[in-house]
C-alpha cells in the first residue's frame, strides 16, 4: 500500500503508511470486545461511546515493530483499572490487591490487544513486551486511531498511534 | 492419577487464570514467570505432563523455551501448548515446527482450553458447563 | 434484573432434558448473559419475556436456539470427536471399496449451525484422500437462513477457531482475514449450502452416503422424529450411514436401523427391507 493523500507533513515515498490505511476503527473494536468478553466475563460488553477521561488515569502499553511501527496503548480511570484487574482475576485475585497486580492486569490486556492488532497489520512485526504508567509515549497526533468505549459505563481509550515524528515535535500531542 | 502443569508467563494474572483453570479440571501446577525459570524448574526434576507457554517474555521468551525442551530426550513426554496473543498465521507455523503441540490464542475462554486438553487426552475428569 | 426463580427452573430443566448438561443454581447471570442476544434478536425486551414467549408456545426451533445458547459443544470443531474419528477408521474405508473410484461421494450436515460440522469433515476427507475436492461434496442444511450464510461465508472468530480446533489444522485449512479466519476455497468448495427444515418435506438431495444428524431429534416429540428419520432414510444409499449425537437413539423411535458400534460411538444403518 503506498500512502499517496496521507496528509500534508508527509514526504511521498520514505514513509511506512498510515495506521488508519492499515487497520480500521471496528477491527479494533472488535479485537477490544473479544478480549473482554473472553478474558473479563461473557457479558462484559464494551459500549462504542465517548467520555471524558477522569483526571487520575493509568496506561498501558505494546510496541510494535515491522513494515509499521508504533504502540498500542490503553488508557482508563485507576478507579477503572482496579475494578478491571478484579474482574479480569475473578475467583483467582488476591484478597489485598497491590498496585503491581493493577499494573500487571493492565499490561497482560494492552499485550493481548496489541498481539491481535499486530496479527492485523502487514507482517512480519515483533510484539514488546507491555508497560504501565500514568504517561504513556506520546504519539503522532495525525497519524492515530482511537477508539473511545465504555465499560461498566467507565470510559477507556484504545490507541494504535506512530510514533511522534521529529517535524511534529514542536506540537502539543493530544 | 495426577496430571501436573507448568504454567509459563510473564503476567502474574495470567498465570492466576490459566493456574486457576487447570485446577479447576484436576491438575497439580507450578508456575514460571520466564523461559529460564520454567527450564530450571524441569532441571530440578519437577516435569509435568504439560506447559503452557507464554511467547513474549523477559529473559527467555517461549519460542526459545520450546526449542530447549526439545533437546533434551528426557522431556520427550512433556505436551507443550502455547498461550499466547501472537495470533499471525505464520507464528503458529513457527510454534509448531518448533515442536509446539498445540496453540491456544489470547483472549481465550476456559472453555477453549478445556477442548484443546480433551484433543491432546490430557483432561483428567469430565467437566460440565 | 434478574432471572425469577421460576423462569430460571423453566430453562434449567429445559437444558437438562435436551443436552444433559446441569445448570446449577447461581447461574442466573450466565442465563441472563447467554439469552440476552437472543431475545434482542427476537424482538424481545429481556430475557424473562423469552422464557414466558417460549414456554408459552414452544417451538422447536425456539427451544434449539435457547439450549445452543447456553451448551457450548455446538461451536467446537472435535469435542465429542468420536463420529469424526469413525468417518475415518471405519465409514470411508467402507465405502471406498464399495464404490467405484468415479463415484462421488455425498455427506449431509443436516442443522450444520454456523458450519464448523461440514469443515470438519471437509478437513478430515481433505486429509485421508488424495483429490478429497473431487471426489466427494458435502451438503450442509440449516433452518436458520443466518446460519446458512454463516456456513457458506466460511469466516470464524479468534474465540471460535480456539474451540477445539487442533493448530496442525488451523493452519493447514484456514488463512487470516482481517481480525477473523478465513477457511481455504478448495474446503469451501467442498462444502453446499441451503436451507432445510427437517420438520418438514425435504427438498430433491443426496442420495447421501453419510449422514450427520446430530443433537437435533431430541427437539422434537416423538412422531416428529419418527418422520425425520423416515424422510432422511428416503435421502441415503441403502448401504449409507447416519451419525446422531451422543444422547440421541433411533432405538424405539424407528426400528428401521441397525445400530453398528464404531470404537466409542455408534452408527446407523438402513435395515434392508425394513
Amino acid at each position: 500500500m503506498t500512502a499517496i493523500d496521507a496528509g500534508p507533513r508527509r514526504r511521498a515515498g520514505d514513509r511506512p503508511p498510515a495506521v488508519a490505511e492499515l487497520i480500521d476503527e471496528a477491527t479494533v473494536t472488535e479485537i477490544t470486545e473479544q478480549a473482554w468478553l473472553a478474558l473479563v466475563g461473557e457479558d462484559e460488553v464494551l459500549v462504542p461511546l465517548p467520555a471524558p477521561l477522569p483526571a487520575d488515569t493509568l496506561s498501558s502499553w505494546v510496541g510494535i515493530t515491522g513494515p509499521w511501527t508504533g504502540t498500542v496503548v490503553l488508557t482508563t480511570g485507576r478507579d477503572t483499572a482496579v475494578e478491571l484487574t478484579r474482574a479480569l482475576l475473578r475467583e483467582h485475585a488476591p484478597e489485598v490487591l497491590e498496585d503491581e497486580d493493577v499494573d500487571d492486569a493492565l499490561g497482560e490486556l494492552a499485550n493481548v490487544v496489541g498481539g491481535n492488532v499486530k496479527a492485523v497489520l502487514p507482517g512480519p512485526s515483533a510484539l514488546g513486551l507491555p508497560e504501565v504508567g500514568a504517561t504513556p509515549p506520546a504519539g503522532s497526533p495525525a497519524d492515530t486511531l482511537r477508539v473511545d468505549v465504555l465499560w461498566r459505563g467507565q470510559p477507556l481509550t484504545v490507541s494504535v498511534q506512530s510514533p511522534l515524528h521529529t517535524e511534529e515535535e514542536n506540537e502539543v500531542p493530544l | 492419577m495426577t496430571v501436573r502443569a507448568l504454567v509459563i508467563d510473564d503476567s502474574r494474572a495470567m498465570r492466576r487464570i490459566v493456574t486457576g483453570t487447570l485446577e479447576g479440571f484436576g491438575y497439580e501446577t507450578r508456575q514460571a514467570g520466564h523461559g529460564q525459570e520454567a527450564l530450571d524448574v524441569l532441571h530440578e526434576g519437577w516435569v509435568p505432563d504439560l506447559c503452557t507457554i507464554d511467547w513474549n517474555m523477559p529473559v527467555m521468551d517461549g519460542l526459545q523455551f520450546v526449542n530447549a525442551v526439545r533437546t533434551n530426550p528426557a522431556w520427550r513426554a512433556v505436551t507443550l501448548m502455547m498461550v499466547t496473543s501472537e495470533s499471525e498465521h505464520g507464528q503458529i507455523v513457527r510454534a509448531l515446527a518448533a515442536g509446539a503441540h498445540e496453540y491456544v490464542i489470547k483472549p481465550f475462554t476456559a472453555d477453549a482450553i478445556r477442548d484443546k486438553l480433551a484433543l491432546l487426552g490430557l483432561l483428567p475428569q469430565e467437566v460440565s458447563l | 434484573m434478574t432471572l425469577t426463580a421460576t423462569r430460571f427452573d423453566w430453562v434449567r430443566q429445559l437444558v437438562h432434558r435436551e443436552s444433559a448438561i446441569v445448570l446449577a443454581p447461581g447461574k442466573e447471570y450466565l442465563v441472563e448473559a447467554r439469552l440476552l442476544p437472543l431475545a434482542r434478536k427476537m424482538g424481545l425486551a429481556d430475557v424473562d419475556q423469552l422464557v414466558d414467549a417460549v414456554r408459552s408456545r414452544p417451538r422447536p426451533d425456539d427451544t434449539r436456539q435457547i439450549v445452543e445458547a447456553l451448551t457450548t459443544n455446538e461451536t467446537s470443531w472435535f469435542r465429542d470427536g468420536d463420529p469424526f474419528t469413525a468417518l475415518t477408521s471405519t465409514v470411508l474405508p467402507a465405502l471406498q471399496s464399495a464404490r467405484g473410484p468415479a463415484e462421488r461421494l455425498q455427506i449431509w450436515s443436516a442443522a450444520c449451525s454456523s458450519g464448523q460440522e461440514a469443515y470438519t469433515i471437509a478437513m478430515l476427507l481433505e486429509d485421508a484422500m488424495p483429490n478429497a475436492a473431487t471426489r466427494v461434496s458435502i451438503t450442509a442444511t440449516d433452518i436458520s437462513r443466518e446460519m446458512v450464510e454463516r456456513t457458506r461465508a466460511g469466516r470464524f472468530s479468534q474465540l471460535e477457531v480456539n474451540r477445539g480446533l487442533p493448530a496442525p489444522m488451523l493452519v493447514r485449512h484456514f488463512q487470516r482475514a482481517g481480525s477473523e479466519w478465513e477457511v481455504s476455497p478448495t474446503l469451501r468448495r467442498m462444502v453446499a449450502t441451503r436451507e432445510c427444515n427437517l420438520a418438514a418435506p425435504l427438498p430433491r438431495m443426496g442420495p447421501f452416503d453419510v449422514v450427520y444428524l446430530r443433537n437435533v431429534l431430541i427437539y422434537f416429540d416423538l412422531p416428529t422424529k419418527q418422520a425425520i428419520l423416515r424422510r432422511v432414510r428416503e435421502l441415503m444409499r441403502p448401504d449409507g450411514w447416519l451419525f446422531l449425537g451422543a444422547a440421541e437413539t433411533t432405538l424405539g423411535v424407528d426400528d428401521s436401523w441397525s445400530r453398528v458400534v464404531i470404537g466409542r460411538t455408534s452408527a446407523y444403518r438402513p435395515l434392508k427391507g425394513a
